[in-house]
């Protein structure tokens, strides 16, 4: 099976969505014979070329990262410019990898609407959509934390190297937490109250030399 | 009241549309609102590239000197966004949501969970503008797709500690959208 991997992020190679692609695709990897491409949106400048690789292949997956709970910039770009396509018989088989800062699955569910729709705008057929939340800062997370994680991805990759499609099961497991459940939402409050929660971003503003800044509102008139 | 408007025509072509707009503004202001009108696709935004500088290096401002930071000011010291583009493949152009990402600097990197319930960022400011959203329509749009954009522009609003009014489209009188946002 020939892949044609779009990761859309900003970020690019340094991204998070790069580091779950990765584990995707040595899942994808243990069936002999396949073999894949991995393009960056970002900063490519050739965008007749994403077109073309995009048509010239079997099964394409876009992964990115939520931009206030839809896609990136970017990413709509690359979309808007698959326009050309509607319409064409042989598009690829298309799935999709969403990943979000926050923890629930529940603010990629939106856009993962509008994705299923575009397979259908595109006469693409539809491999399904991978979502995850809690991502921002998996580089800085503990390997114990992470483990889970990049091993669902490695079996999901897997199972789509040999079936083309993503397992509904794992795709499931994979999103958990849906939502919030109590015991975190009542833990997140207390973490809150005593400054807990916001040591993540603190400790970079103070590293920055931005911390006194950090509530300043340049914009007011 | 103060009106921003973002344009997002990608399609210098596409005279109808601005046409509409123009339009719209005319009446607005002869109804004693002041309109800034940006004209996305001529000005210089480079797209978010996820670096969070915004939050944690020059709290509050891209740390790029591009016209993102005039959309934040008047955005931030208006009453009400107006956002406005074509659909192109079943979704608002990415001239509009490339500016739309632009907006984060508007909150704080610090989270909280929005009615016990979801996490979101906090605000910066103490007052965020309501919003609005005009589409033009492509010519397979259907009632699925109209509704998967009032529901990601709902999603928007509440990043942005807001509310939407309403998602309208191009086909109606200017008159109604311009009467629907003096209800306001």
């Amino acid at each position: 099976m020939k892949l044609t991997v779009f990761n859309g992020s900003p970020r690019g190679k340094e991204s998070n969505t790069a580091i779950l692609l990765e584990h995707f695709l040595n899942g994808f990897m243990e069936t002999e014979g396949n073999s894949y491409e991995l393009e960056y949106i970002v900063n490519n400048k050739d965008v007749g070329k994403l077109v073309e690789m995009f048509k010239d292949v079997g099964n394409v997956i876009l992964a990115f990262p939520l931009y206030i709970d839809c896609m990136p910039g970017i990413v709509k770009s690359f979309i808007d410019n698959l326009k050309s396509l509607c319409g064409r018989q042989d598009n690829p088989t298309i799935g999709f990898m969403v990943q979000g800062g926050f923890p629930e699955a529940y603010h990629s569910r939106f856009v993962e609407r509008y994705l299923e729709k575009l397979a259908k705008r595109l006469n693409c057929q539809y491999a399904g959509c991978i979502v995850k939340g809690g991502i921002e800062g998996i580089r800085v997370m503990p390997q114990f934390m992470t483990k889970k994680t990049f091993n669902y991805f490695y079996e999901l990759g897997k199972i789509y190297g040999k079936s083309g499609k993503f397992d509904e099961e794992l795709l499931k497991r994979l999103a958990k937490p849906e939502h919030l459940s109590a015991l975190r939402r009542l833990f997140f409050r207390f973490a809150s109250s005593i400054g807990m929660a916001h040591v993540y971003w603190n400790k970079q503003l103070k590293e920055n030399n931005a911390f006194e800044e950090r509530f300043d509102k340049p914009y007011m008139r | 009241m103060k009106i921003t408007m973002l344009n997002g025509n990608p399609d210098p072509d596409n005279q109808k549309f601005d046409d509409y707009l123009n339009n719209l503004v005319k009446l607005l202001e002869s109804s004693d609102n002041s309109v800034v009108h940006f004209k996305l696709l001529e000005m210089k935004i480079r797209p978010c590239r996820g670096c969070f500088d915004c939050w944690l290096k020059t709290p509050g401002q891209c740390i790029f000197k591009d016209d993102s930071h005039d959309i934040c000011r008047e955005i931030i010291n208006s009453d009400f966004l107006l956002c406005a583009a074509p659909l192109v493949m079943g979704f608002p152009s990415a001239v509009l949501k490339i500016a739309m990402d632009k907006l984060i600097p508007l909150l704080l990197p610090y989270i909280e969970l929005v009615d016990n319930k979801e996490c979101h960022h906090m605000k910066r400011y103490d007052k965020y503008p309501l919003i609005g959203l005009i589409i033009e329509k492509e010519d397979d749009t259907d009632s699925e797709d109209i509704e998967i954009v009032n529901d990601i522009f709902s999603r928007f609003a509440i990043d942005f500690k807001t509310s939407s009014r309403f998602v309208m489209q191009t086909d109606i009188p200017v008159q109604e959208i311009s009467d629907e946002i003096n209800r306001i």
